[in-house]
């Protein structure tokens, strides 16, 4: 078997453990980037908003880079650990190598809910946008949003049926325009070139942090937004073509476009917008960004940041149904879910069965919960997802020290990120609670119920040593 | 040590595993929702009668931006006014803290006697 | 105007066509392959790979 060239044509994705078909080693770092960036860059158009109505338009940035800073912890120990866990289900797989069987299961249902709500997130933000364009170009009716959201949803997931590639390849394009469409608003906008509409100081007068001091801390609940989903990288792991390389690079390219992105939404946005205005975005700014635009005038622009809007959503929305149903498979894969999961298309080499079955899912959640429940379901998932990678880094330095193992990329400082991550998911937890602590107590309860059904019942379908994959000693301590 | 072998599971106990999975899922969503405990609804605490730009706290520059939005003092009123009450007893935050921390430990506790088995079965058990 | 009213109805056509292809591929498949080899996927593939070349 020495001789099997995994990455040849014909053996793609097959091996000599006895796959026959599985998924394909396709991808480069380019579809990473676009992979976790396509995901976030969505929550510049809409959502990071709510943050300004936590707290002002002050607090919305302190949360901006504080929940930067939290990011940045995220991509150095998540790239770290999955330069040398490079499998389908990203932390889920990281959590079953470094911490046990009960954590990646938990892990894997945070992914599979992040992903989920924020597909639904997305699609119910682009029949809301559709119906925008309707009553723009003059409609007289009152346009049922119900058929653009349910195609957004069947179109993407038709995409993920048929293969990685062409779905990612479209990921890349749509995020490029998105981005250079903020690039664009900011350079038209702030009088870098031509006129400025920027009057910070006057919108902000008498508003500066209208809570006081807890406004900044409740802020960071939406602050979370500008990025929530950078970390979902991982889940390409089993079809990058060098994943040791790709998702680090990837990874971390993606973090830092979206800091820039970021801080030039809040400084282009709250410039223009009226923070009461802006920090609604229920009843007021549900798309600020192409609310900025509509004030600017110039109706190139109100267009480029309506189709901006637009592929920024659906990006997000096929990157999430991407990853959510990688992570499903993942766990059907390993029995953790019923393995009939587990199923790899012989021809698109996809999950499809995961993809099929989180359609209907994605569809109620779409279709019966309003935005900010569905956004704050997506978050609370996420922040118990960033609480266990510093739980999991600590964990895996201490098993496999680095002289142990050898991994594509070592993040540095070790343990402080680790640290900061941790003391930032405590302040966002705190944040949460104020205004949806029943949410919070829900969720947890959920996750409570399922960890006992799964630690007394569920696991008995599982293997026990096979479950561990990875070519590594055995970790210290055991 | 024994190599443990998992039992096959029957089509009728997979399918039943994913409809609790699913029921339990739209549960935890759609309860608090339902229940009306979602909390983190803005209210006006002090309504204005007959609001002008003024009597709402903004000043020319802001009150054009909004003009320009399409908005007229009476229209933005609620949203101009509208705050979130973050008042919390210390009950409450106590009560969080411990779901959150009996939560990971109860996790992690778990997970730590999975995994030396599985570390057990894979490294030793041959 | 009449379009965005054609388009409604296109909208729900096309996503019931997408629909009716995906689950129409996923029973055509599920009854031409057998479950072990459309469940053989095995996580870990290429480190197994490069496992053996190390020893």
């Amino acid at each position: 078997m020495a001789n099997t060239d995994i990455t040849s044509k014909t053996m793609d994705g097959m091996g000599p453990h006895g796959t026959v078909v599985g998924l394909l080693r396709v991808l480069g770092p380019a579809h990473v980037w676009a992979l976790g960036v396509g995901i976030v860059l969505v929550g510049e158009y809409m959502g990071w908003n709510f943050a300004v109505g936590k707290g002002g338009a002050y607090a919305a940035l302190i949360a901006c880079w504080f929940a930067g800073i939290l990011y940045t912890c995220v991509a150095m120990i998540d790239s770290e650990v999955t330069s040398t866990v490079a499998a389908a289900g990203g932390q889920y797989t990281q959590a079953k190598h470094i911490v046990g069987p009960l954590m990646a299961f938990n892990v894997g249902l945070y992914l599979t809910f992040a992903y989920t709500m924020l597909e639904a997130a997305n699609a119910i933000t682009a029949g809301y946008l559709i119906y925008v364009v309707s009553t723009m170009t003059g409609y007289a009716g009152e346009l049922d949003q119900r058929p653009f959201i349910i195609l957004v949803i069947m179109f993407l997931a038709w995409l993920n049926y048929r293969g990685v590639l062409a779905t990612l390849t479209f990921n890349l394009v749509i995020t490029a325009i998105a981005f250079v469409a903020i690039l664009v608003l900011f350079l038209s906008t702030s009088g870098i070139l031509g006129g400025g509409i920027m009057q910070h100081a006057a919108l902000m007068e008498g508003h500066e942090l209208p809570y006081g001091w807890i406004g900044v801390l409740a802020a960071m609940h939406f602050g979370l937004w500008y990025y929530l989903g950078i970390e979902g990288t991982t889940q390409a792991a089993e079809e990058v073509r060098s994943p040791a390389r790709a998702l680090p690079f990837g990874t971390l390219a993606g973090i830092m476009t979206l800091l820039i992105a970021a801080t030039l939404t809040w400084y282009v946005c709250s410039g223009v917008l009226p923070w009461e205005f802006l920090g609604d975005g229920v009843n007021g700014s549900v798309a600020p960004l192409f609310d900025t635009a509509r004030l600017s005038g110039s109706n190139a622009l109100v267009w480029l940041l309506g189709i901006g809007t637009l592929f920024a959503t659906l990006a997000s929305a096929n990157g999430c149904i991407n990853d959510a149903s990688r992570a499903w498979f993942a766990m059907g894969r390993d029995k953790y879910l019923p393995g009939w999961f587990g199923a790899v298309h012989p021809k698109f080499r996809t999950p499809y069965r995961s993809i099929i079955f989180l359609v209907p899912i994605a569809l109620i959640f779409a279709l019966g919960a309003p935005l900010d429940q569905v956004i704050t379901f997506s978050i609370l998932s996420g922040l118990l997802e960033y609480t266990f990678m510093p739980l999991n880094v600590i964990l895996f330095r201490k098993k496999w020290p680095l002289n142990t193992i050898k991994r594509g990329y070592e993040h540095p400082f070790h343990p402080l990120p680790a640290l900061v991550l941790l003391c930032l998911c405590g302040i966002t937890f705190f944040a949460v609670f104020l205004g949806y602590g029943t949410q919070l107590i829900a969720m947890i309860g959920f996750y409570i119920v399922v960890s006992l059904w799964f630690h007394f019942w569920r696991y008995r379908f599982v293997n026990r040593g096979t479950q561990f994959t990875m070519p590594w000693p055995k970790p210290q301590g055991y | 040590m024994a190599r443990y072998k998992a039992p096959v599971q029957s089509k009728a106990s997979q399918i039943f595993d994913v409809i609790f999975l699913v029921v339990l899922t739209l549960g935890a969503l759609f309860v608090p929702l339902k229940m009306g405990l979602s909390g983190a609804a803005k209210t006006v605490a002090e309504p204005v009668a007959n609001p002008t730009w003024e009597s709402l706290g903004q000043t020319p520059a802001q009150a054009a931006q909004y003009e320009a939005l399409g908005y007229d003092p009476a229209s933005a009123h609620d949203l101009i006014l509208a705050r979130f009450d973050y008042s919390f007893t210390a009950g409450a935050l106590i009560a969080m803290i411990v779901v959150i921390v009996a939560y990971y430990v109860l996790m992690l506790k778990f997970s730590e006697t999975e995994y030396r088995e599985v570390i057990a079965e894979k490294f030793d058990g041959k | 105007m009449e379009l965005w009213q054609l388009l409604e109805y296109a909208a729900w056509g096309i996503s019931a066509l997408l629909g009716l292809y995906m689950v129409a591929d996923w029973l055509k498949t599920d009854t031409t392959y057998s479950e072990e080899v459309l469940t053989s996927s095995r996580e870990g593939e290429l480190e197994a790979l490069t496992e053996e070349h190390r020893t």
